[in-house]
């Protein structure tokens, strides 16, 4: 039913890119933030670089390149929702909604967090050397990370901006709503760097994928109550 | 009057497996041994913490669909007595793991699970202390009780069940899988669990009135 509302509204539809758009161009203006992640991202690898990750067996290289992600994520999204406060709040609420600008936010995030952690891979590449032996299903398991990762932090976002809060709040809330997420991409990664046989991974990319569906569920049926005066 | 049967026979069930539980025969089954009668006490907890927080959830639905207060008030009542029973669950646990396996924590997915929940619903309750008006406090609350409870079961539900755990019945340990949990036990779990939720609910009624009071 969720799905045949969404998309028949086709005005819902037309919406969504360009306020997809509409987050990148935010984001590229202020040209400021972006810098700062990459200089988090390079120095934060090679800090692990000098301390002797190289040396770091897989599940701790999994370990490390998740932390790295993790709290680049809560940064990136921690920025989430400050255009949308104040005056910004009456303005999307008019011209969009809660379940366009819900459904944009979401798609909008995972991008950037799967670039986030692309970026990440790469950097520990080069530093520590690629020990993955399935990249594919590596890949496969960062996407549906990302995806469900993204949902929790926008969620959690809007609930910490929304009752005033501060950035601390919102890393408090989504650090162990993600737990179950992280907990199976690692397992997926590990997986993937040690090759194990396919049929042992499918399982649990498609238990991550439910997850990823209910998650992202919750987060638009939920969102409009968080988006109300 | 019908208020007082429940109340009546909670702790009719309660003191009946308190007191039954160390005086019935068990199964004999290697490493646990007598230690199975921690059925009774600490699996109970889990059970009873998990139907607090299912009824937390309940209402915090119902908050969010008629935008009733007193429902507000009932989903914390609630979440904080299952908060009670996770830390009861949780004592319990490691009394009975110092003895059976050596150690008060182990990396078990169970364990694992327990300590999220509690952590998730900690947020909870700091989440509700950082707003002031009510209204905004009950939605929001609502909102974050409800994402939370999911993910509640999905990692104490779920998750355990992909990896194996220590836990007696999982992963070839001895213990009460579906053979072993013979009727002895039931008859003293099933009364257990139903009379924790019993008085559960008392407590909760309890918190919720001394809510309604300081509110008005």
């Amino acid at each position: 039913m969720f799905v045949v509302t969404l998309f028949q509204s086709n005005s819902r539809m037309a919406k969504i890119g360009p306020l997809i758009q509409r987050f990148a161009q935010q984001e590229l203006r202020n040209s400021n933030a972006i810098f700062s992640l990459g200089l988090y991202l390079v120095g934060i690898t090679y800090l692990i670089y000098l301390l002797g990750g190289q040396n770091a067996s897989d599940s701790t290289w999994i370990t490390l390149l998740w932390i790295v992600v993790f709290f680049g994520a809560i940064n990136q999204a921690s920025r989430s929702f400050e255009f949308e406060s104040g005056d910004y709040f009456y303005y999307y609420q008019t011209i969009a909604g809660p379940k366009t600008t819900i459904i944009a936010k979401l798609i909008y995030n995972s991008l950037y967090i799967l670039l986030l952690s692309a970026a990440a891979w790469a950097l520990f590449s080069l530093f520590y050397g690629n020990s993955v032996y399935n990249p594919g299903v590596f890949a496969l398991g960062l996407v549906l990370g990302c995806v469900g990762f993204s949902a929790i932090l926008t969620l959690a976002n809007g609930i910490s901006e929304r009752s005033g809060g501060n950035a601390t709040l919102s890393s408090i809330l989504a650090i162990p709503l993600t737990l179950p997420v992280l907990k199976i991409v690692s397992a997926i990664n590990i997986q993937a760097m040690v090759g194990a046989p396919l049929e042992e991974v499918y399982e649990l990319v498609g238990s991550l994928f439910a997850l990823d569906i209910a998650i992202g569920l919750l987060a638009y049926l939920l969102f409009p109550y968080l988006w109300q005066d | 009057m019908t208020g007082h049967i429940y109340k009546a026979l909670g702790v009719a069930l309660v003191l009946y497996s308190l007191v039954y539980g160390l005086l019935t025969s068990v199964p004999d089954l290697p490493i646990i041994e007598q230690s199975i009668r921690n059925l009774f006490y600490h699996v109970s907890m889990w059970f009873a913490m998990v139907g607090m927080m299912a009824g937390s959830f309940g209402n915090a639905v119902g908050f969010l669909r008629g935008e009733n207060l007193s429902k507000d008030r009932r989903s914390e009542s609630l979440a904080e007595t299952g908060m009670l029973f996770a830390f009861l669950g949780l004592f319990t646990g490691m009394m009975w793991a110092k003895f059976t396996w050596g150690a008060w924590w182990t990396n078990d997915p169970k364990l694992n699970g327990s300590a999220i929940t509690i952590l998730i619903y900690l947020a909870y309750f700091v989440l509700r202390n950082g707003i002031e008006e009510p209204r905004k406090k009950a939605r929001i609350s609502a909102v974050y009780n409800i994402f939370a409870f999911v993910m509640m079961i999905v990692f104490i539900g779920i998750l355990p069940r992909m990896t194996d755990s220590l836990h007696p019945g999982n992963g070839g340990n001895p213990g009460f899988n579906s053979y072993d949990l013979d009727n002895r036990l039931r008859m003293i779990f099933y009364p257990a669990v139903i009379g924790w939720i019993l008085v559960g609910t008392w407590i909760a009624s309890l918190r919720y009135r001394i809510k309604n009071l300081s509110e008005s």
